[in-house]
């Protein structure tokens, strides 16, 4: 992880002492064990903040949104389907950035360590495939895999579909994953199961908008929960205004999300929302062949229409 | 003050004669954190924690709370006039509520209980609960009460201080309402001596510090102008989950919903973090960047509050929002910044 | 959208998807008269209804 560290530093300096980028956007040493923090670099002599690890899961497309500069920003699989996604629809040029790819290995879920640890963790450190945390209770070692975002352990895009540097090798892309197993698992319960599922899912939530505030896609100048004429959706902790602000949430999302899987990182209170945009991505796989943010060329599955779109839901 | 000693086999006996009395709350296992919640009859609080996931501030202030109801339907003799919600005030006491909680709750109070006005919904709630603290004697690496006018053994808000002392809890008073919560129980007195040496235990524990000293005697302007806010706010996604996770955070938004022929008007937290936080009827938005946003809370916490009280910074070092901010942004490393331009900004002023 | 709600725990007979020119005014009575057996079966709907804000 070290090399890709020294690599993207090199990298953002040759781009901004050549003025090929005003800024550089990527992730900083954090303050906590298992947290970077997204920064920005605009000065050559100050790449040395920038860092890579296996605890940068924010997703920095995020950060592009309606910027006008000329960019350089770090982007792993998912980051980088993002920004694909920006560009189609307009919230950034392809123009400006100057796309700094990174393999990804996948992301570590620091509840999933933290789960499994006794006391508190004191530190957390990360060499080949283990991962090693120092905690009040003593000292344990992990397998990377075992410990990653759910989210990272079944994506089949860990390498950046659009590039104009890459910091290493292409890594090999997972294809004995069974993607959508949460999902199916969610289809099979009765209806009454699913009410209750989420039910107890969603109960934690206290509309922080964590969630939507990590997503890039949601980048509305006014959502529809803080709208007020009309308003759409009661703003107290109502059960149904919560559950309402997750299903619509989700539904602005078909056909966009990458499953980057930010808004669960960025819960406070660990929901995994992601379930309900998940079943949405299958359903654009399933009835349209289509995976979000691949390439430029094609347009979204809500965007066009196909004369042998599926239409089995018209009675 | 009363100070009695409490064993711990006789420590669900001694809930219970308190729980003739008052509505129990307490920290309560959800799954891997702690939540305060209503104790159930025969349940005891799992005091086995380090600080829960979101501060007690709810108990006193709910995160949606009615204040008003009324009927729109022109058959009620009454239609269209808003009366009081009904709230059961009954005593309280919530058990294991940690020092820096408490100490929050006393800077909370000198918004919602001043001179001008008061808050009923907040204060008949306050003046109804007894709190008893659990001192901290496990602080976590997070923890910076000691530099924020706090501490683990700290007293202010109050009203009982509760020492673990292995086999047993020695139980000390602090107020009226203490004592009287403490009689209720018919435990033995005792000494309040091993509250010290533990006092000076736990507070030799926290090694994280926040920077504060200069922020008093800075000019507001200068840090308000200042150049660290594009840095400091960038990361920034302006989610509510420092504000929401804060003790000390008390915005609220007012709401009326109506179904049918009637209506409440209720208030539910509100974050400076949201954009439309400060939007007027107008539409403008005086603070409508995310480093607007960003700078308000922590000159708010750090600067205007100081200057306008007097009583330090309105933070008391529980660490919530550097443990939950998603993107890992630290009020630590935040101040430490203000605190350095305001020592350089106070020099300069004096230097002019 | 069907799929999401009934994802949630909707029950697929309350919402129904149908194609009708305003020349086939006797497949929109079909249409209409069989989904309204549908709901009648299974009842009055109970969620995502909001009788009054269950706060505190």
């Amino acid at each position: 992880m070290s090399t890709y560290t020294d690599k993207i530093r090199e990298i953002a300096q040759r781009l901004l002492k050549e003025c090929r980028v005003e800024m550089v956007i990527g992730f900083r040493q954090g303050s906590m064990p298992m947290m970077n923090e997204p920064c920005f670099v605009r000065k050559p002599e100050e790449v040395d903040r920038l860092v890579w690890d296996s605890n940068c899961g924010i997703n920095l497309a995020n950060y592009l949104t309606n910027r006008k500069e000329k960019i350089g920003i770090v982007a792993k699989g998912c980051d980088s389907r993002n920004i694909v996604t920006h560009i189609l629809e307009n919230k950034v040029k392809r123009e400006q950035l100057v796309i700094i790819g990174v393999p990804c290995q996948g992301m570590i879920d620091k509840r999933k360590i933290a789960a499994s640890i006794q006391g508190e963790i004191l530190a957390v450190s990360e060499t080949g495939g283990q991962i090693k945390v120092k905690s009040a209770g003593g000292e344990k070692s992990f397998n990377k895999n075992e410990v990653l975002q759910q989210n990272c352990s079944v994506c089949v895009h860990r390498n950046p579909v659009i590039h104009d540097e890459m910091v290493a090798a292409p890594v090999a892309e997972q294809t004995d994953v069974d993607q959508y197993a949460d999902v199916n698992a969610i289809e099979a319960m009765s209806t009454e199961e699913r009410w209750e599922f989420f039910e107890k899912l969603l109960a934690p939530c206290i509309r922080c908008y964590a969630c939507r505030n990590a997503c890039p896609l949601c980048y509305c100048p006014t959502c529809f929960v803080d709208e007020s004429k009309p308003q759409w959706v009661g703003k107290s902790q109502d059960p149904m205004d919560v559950r309402t602000f997750h299903f619509l949430r989700a539904f602005h999302c078909a056909g966009r999300c990458t499953d980057c899987g930010a808004c669960e990182r960025a819960c406070p209170v660990g929901i995994n929302m992601r379930l309900l945009t998940k079943k949405l991505n299958k359903d654009c796989l399933e009835l349209y062949g289509w995976q979000a943010g691949l390439n430029l060329d094609s347009r979204p599955a809500l965007d066009v229409y196909k004369a042998n779109d599926p239409e089995d839901f018209i009675h | 003050m009363k100070v009695i000693k409490i064993d711990k086999s006789q420590w669900s006996q001694t809930l219970e004669k308190i729980r003739g009395a008052y509505r129990l709350f307490g920290p309560v296992k959800e799954k891997t954190f702690h939540n305060f919640t209503e104790l159930s009859d025969g349940q005891s609080p799992d005091l086995a924690f380090q600080n829960t996931r979101l501060s007690p501030k709810s108990l006193v202030f709910p995160q949606s709370e009615v204040m008003l109801n009324y009927s729109l339907d022109e058959a009620d003799a009454d239609h269209h006039v808003p009366k009081e919600a009904p709230k059961d005030y009954s005593p309280r006491a919530v058990i294991g509520i940690r020092p820096c909680d408490a100490k929050a709750l006393a800077l909370v109070k000198m918004n919602f209980d001043t001179d001008q006005y008061k808050d009923p919904y907040w204060l008949n709630l306050y003046n109804a609960t007894t709190f008893v603290g659990l001192a901290c004697d496990a602080p976590c690496g997070t923890c910076f009460c000691t530099t924020a006018g706090c501490g683990p053994f700290s007293e202010e808000g109050l009203d009982v201080l509760l020492v673990d002392q292995n086999d047993h809890y020695v139980a000390k008073a602090l107020t009226d309402k203490g004592t009287q919560l403490l009689q209720k129980t018919g435990s033995k007195e005792t000494t309040a001596a091993a509250i010290e040496t533990a006092k000076i235990a736990a507070e030799a524990k926290i090694t994280a510090k926040i920077e504060t000293d200069n922020l008093r005697g800075a000019d507001m302007m200068a840090l308000y102008k200042a150049g660290l806010w594009e840095d400091i706010s960038f990361a920034c996604l302006n989610c509510g989950t420092c504000t929401f996770s804060c003790p000390t955070c008390w915005c609220f938004d007012i709401q009326d919903e109506v179904y049918r022929k009637k209506g409440v008007r209720m208030r539910n937290w509100d974050s400076c973090m949201f954009p439309i936080f400060s939007v007027h009827t107008t539409g403008h938005n005086p603070r409508d960047s995310k480093l607007s946003r960003v700078r308000q809370r922590f000159m708010h916490k750090l600067k205007y509050f100081v200057d306008k009280y007097d009583k330090g910074i309105m933070c008391v070092g529980c660490g919530r929002c550097v443990r939950q901010c998603p993107v890992n942004i630290d009020i630590r490393k935040v101040s430490a910044l203000m605190n350095q331009l305001g020592s350089e900004a106070r020099c300069a002023v004096k230097g002019s | 959208m069907k799929n999401l709600l009934v994802t949630m725990g909707i029950d697929p007979d309350r919402l129904h998807f149908s194609w009708i020119s305003s020349a086939e005014s006797t497949k929109f009575v079909k249409v209409v008269n069989e989904i309204t057996a549908k709901v009648k079966a299974i009842g009055p709907n109970q969620r995502f209804v909001k009788k009054e804000a269950k706060v505190a």
